[in-house]
């Protein structure tokens, strides 16, 4: 294959090929893929978790079962989706295994947009730099927040503004429709920008 | 045509401030052009409630994206290679 070709080929096919071999059995392509994703994979459930201990089980666990799956996985979907997809279910299962609270449903069921923010008068946020405004105080305040919203909403979130994932393989890695999506990232921003609105105005 | 121009800024008053926030919901920074887009743009531009919540939630979405993530601890990495290689012999020995 020449250099140009190999140039133009996406990250899909160069994928591909690496899981091929780590199919057939081959442990320096295995390394290979943890090692491209692993800041991925750290970096998604660090977010999610908001807890060293925690990401790292997390970590370990998405990795073992690739490993142990990867027969399962289909070469011709993308494989970052699938990754997604583990880390995903396994941040979301411990809170799956206590079951449902009624957070979820309440936040489903709060009103959304059009008849609480926007209503209001709305006081506006400092113009300082974000950077300089980025202190321990505000960063606790940052970890509470996020911790408030139901996992189902946090993750759409994490996906969808920090890992810049689009509305449709959020969809497919969480098996939502899009319009669920759309729904739970507004509502998500709202709330996360409500619990920190007074710290941004004074 | 003045008859029409006068027609758009009256739907540009009409349009309410939670229909701004849903078009602009998927994409904080999209690029406004179409014609729904412009009416948007328009609202937001003469509406300081609007324009208050675009900027706090752009922000909001910067600080947690700013916010620092710690390093993947080289121990960890180390660990999932030495569980990989257990589960690869057990498998052997299994077979
Ligand atoms: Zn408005």
């Amino acid at each position: 294959m020449c250099i140009l070709t190999m140039k133009i080929l996406p990250d899909h096919h160069t994928d591909a090929a690496l899981i091929a071999k780590v199919k057939n059995g081959d442990e320096r392509a295995f390394t290979q893929l943890v090692k491209k994703y692993e800041q991925t994979v750290w970096g998604f459930a660090f977010k999610l978790c908001r807890d060293k201990q925690k990401a790292e089980e997390s970590f370990q666990d998405t990795f073992i079962n690739v490993f142990r799956k990867i027969d399962q996985f289909d070469s011709r979907s993308k494989f970052s989706t699938w990754l997604y997809t583990i880390v995903a279910n396994n941040c979301l299962m411990h809170r799956r295994k206590r079951k449902l609270d009624g957070l979820l449903e309440s936040f489903d069921e709060a009103p959304d947009v059009e008849n609480s923010e926007v209503q209001k008068q709305l006081a506006a946020w400092d113009d300082s730099p974000i950077e300089t405004m980025m202190n321990k105080e505000l960063r606790e305040r940052m970890d509470a927040a996020i911790q408030e919203l139901p996992d189902e909403y946090k993750v759409v979130f994490v996906l969808r503004d920090l890992e810049d994932r689009t509305a449709e393989e959020t969809a497919k890695i969480l098996k939502l429709s899009v319009p669920a999506v759309k729904s739970r990232l507004r509502r998500s921003r709202i709330f996360l920008r409500h619990k920190l609105h007074d710290m941004m105005t004074a | 045509m003045k008859h029409s121009r006068s027609q758009t800024k009256i739907h540009v008053h009409t349009l309410s401030c939670g229909k701004v926030y849903e078009h602009l919901c998927d994409n904080l920074d999209s690029k406004l052009d179409s014609e729904a887009c412009r009416r948007i743009k328009a609202h937001i531009k003469g509406c300081k409630n609007c324009s208050a919540l675009l900027d706090s939630l752009k922000k909001t979405v910067y600080l947690y994206k700013k916010y620092p993530a710690p390093e993947l601890p080289e121990k960890s990495r180390k660990k999932l290679f030495a569980v990989i290689r257990l589960d690869k012999s057990k498998n052997r020995a299994a077979r």
